[in-house]
């Protein structure tokens, strides 16, 4: 699908996240981000390919709850 | 023990009430007079409980008729702020409007209330348990410094003589932290062994309910009280729950401890590493093994639980962050709720990817020793305000450097407890952390027992 030249400009941390956070602020939580997104970046240097995620989908937890109501 | 009453333990409470010797009104009455004398320093309770002494009357002529429920029966428990609880609000340390929540009790409130004890009132956590101070409450040992946190209200407020014994919750270390900087014992069971229902979530795979207690003889009384299965919590476990208090007089000749050289000893203030050394040494000469190992793969432990924690966090508060209502929370918390838009969920799916292989790590080391022990925090508590630390000669954030040694057992789900284990050349106490297999709270308690019978940090009381 084209762009239309008229279009306002794509704004990725409004649109893509939901939430609009001020360009001031925005620089600032990009800052306070940036220790924290060097730990994660290390996590992404791992191979877990085979690795099940430790929480796993459980459908009867919802009926055990119902159970007690 | 030649402590005045309102620094007693509950283990020397609970027979003296049961026979009469002391009162639950008396206690209760201590414990408010405590509370209107030192939190005007201390600000560690948020809100007072306009029953607990009514309640403390009803546990005495029920006592008296002969109905003694068991040790909590007529003891004054303090409750985390983000506990809900029937009769007293719960703010969760905020002020942001258009955020409540209802009068109801929380499933662990509800059994403590089962049990007979008095809930003297709710203590104060950093916002939503989240951030990294918990304002404005200040550390009975040095009123210039931090209780750590989130649980850091309950901590002071058990350090400082104004309850018997305190909820808190742990999602990277909250109950462990405050209980190491501030003297006390703060167990965090195994995920799945106290419910959390009624807890308001911070990080659902990583929120730990439990005691902070002034014994590891207490803490295990109220983890008898609060352990058990309960539907409403979706990862609670039904699991066979012993009598913790009865376990704790077992010989610990032959125990195996672990010693984890890697992560745990990497870092640390000089006074905590020599404080944790001589605890090692202690064990060994009372004939337990110990053997030293290393799991390399907690150098990637940081960035799983920072993706776990702040996705979860800021899924939860997604809501407030869309409505506007995170512009009212602490710059710190509004931060870290904003931040967590910025993780991605192959980061959180990885993280939690990593979380298998971790536990699977400690499985095997489990498979050699009984406990694993170590320092609860690298360093002793810091001055209130002070965002960076000296560890080990450099300089180190507060948020880097508090939770290093506690997160790894919210990852894994592990029960953890911190007891005192001395003081820093300040007169700021030291935390022991020991650590065990899933659902082996008996084994964690007695080793800890074991060190504590045979030192007497507990007995130490802050001058206020």
């Amino acid at each position: 699908m084209a762009i239309s030249p008229i279009e306002p400009a794509f704004d990725p941390y409004d649109e893509l996240f939901g939430v609009y956070v001020s360009p001031e602020r925005l620089t600032e939580n990009l800052a306070s981000f940036r220790a924290i997104w060097a730990e994660i970046a290390k996590l992404r240097e791992l191979d877990l390919t085979d690795v099940q995620p430790a929480v796993i989908f459980e459908p009867l937890a919802v009926y055990r709850r119902t159970a007690k109501k | 023990m030649s402590r005045p009453l309102w620094s007693q333990p509950i283990e020397w409470l609970a027979p003296r009430i049961r026979a009469g010797k002391v009162s639950p009104v008396e206690l209760a009455e201590s414990a408010l007079s405590r509370i209107g004398s030192l939190d005007t320093k201390l600000h560690s309770f948020i809100h007072i409980s306009a029953n607990a002494v009514a309640h403390a009357r009803a546990a005495q002529k029920e006592i008296a008729d002969g109905n003694w429920r068991g040790p909590l029966h007529g003891i004054p428990i303090a409750v985390k702020d983000n506990y809900l609880t029937q009769d007293m609000p719960t703010t969760v340390g905020t002020v942001a409007p258009g955020i409540s929540f209802p009068l109801r009790d929380s499933a662990a409130t509800a059994r403590l209330r089962e049990a007979g004890a008095v809930l003297i009132g709710k203590t104060r956590t950093h916002e939503f348990a989240w951030g990294n101070v918990t304002p404005p409450v200040r550390n009975p040992w040095d009123l210039t410094r931090v209780p750590s946190g989130s649980s850091g209200g309950s901590a002071a407020a058990l350090a400082a003589g104004l309850c018997a014994g305190a909820l808190g919750s742990d999602t990277g270390g909250s109950i462990r932290m405050p209980a190491s900087v501030c003297n006390v014992v703060g167990l965090k069971p195994t995920f799945g062994r106290v419910s959390r229902d009624g807890v308001v979530p911070h990080s659902w795979s990583l929120d730990h309910a439990g005691p902070l207690a002034r014994t590891v003889t207490d803490a295990a009384l109220m983890l008898n009280v609060l352990a058990g299965y309960d539907p409403a919590d979706p990862a609670c476990q039904a699991q066979p729950v012993p009598d913790y208090a009865k376990a704790l007089e077992q010989p610990v000749k032959n125990l195996r401890i672990g010693v984890c050289r890697n992560h745990f000893f990497e870092r640390n203030q000089a006074d905590v590493e020599a404080a944790v050394e001589l605890a090692i040494d202690d064990f060994a000469s009372q004939g337990a093994s110990v053997r030293e190992f290393k799991i390399p793969l907690l150098e990637y432990g940081l960035g799983a639980i920072f993706a776990i924690e702040l996705a979860s966090s800021t899924a939860y508060h997604d809501a407030s962050l869309r409505a506007g209502r995170t512009k009212h929370f602490q710059p710190d918390v509004r931060t870290l709720v904003e931040v967590g838009r910025l993780v991605t969920a192959s980061d959180y799916l990885k993280a939690e990817q990593y979380r298998t292989v971790l536990m699977e790590e400690f499985s095997k080391i489990f498979a050699t020793v009984d406990v694993i022990i170590g320092p609860t925090t690298p360093i002793t508590a810091w001055k209130s305000g002070e965002w960076t630390v000296a560890v080990g000669g450099e300089q180190e954030s507060v948020l880097a450097a508090s939770w290093r040694f506690t997160y790894p057992y919210n990852l894994t789900g592990l029960p953890a407890i911190s007891i005192p284990c001395g003081f820093d050349s300040d007169g700021l106490p030291i935390g022991l952390q020991l650590a065990g297999r899933p659902f082996d709270e008996a084994t964690v308690l007695r080793a800890a027992h074991a060190y504590e019978r045979r030192h007497d940090w507990i007995h130490r009381l802050p001058s206020l």
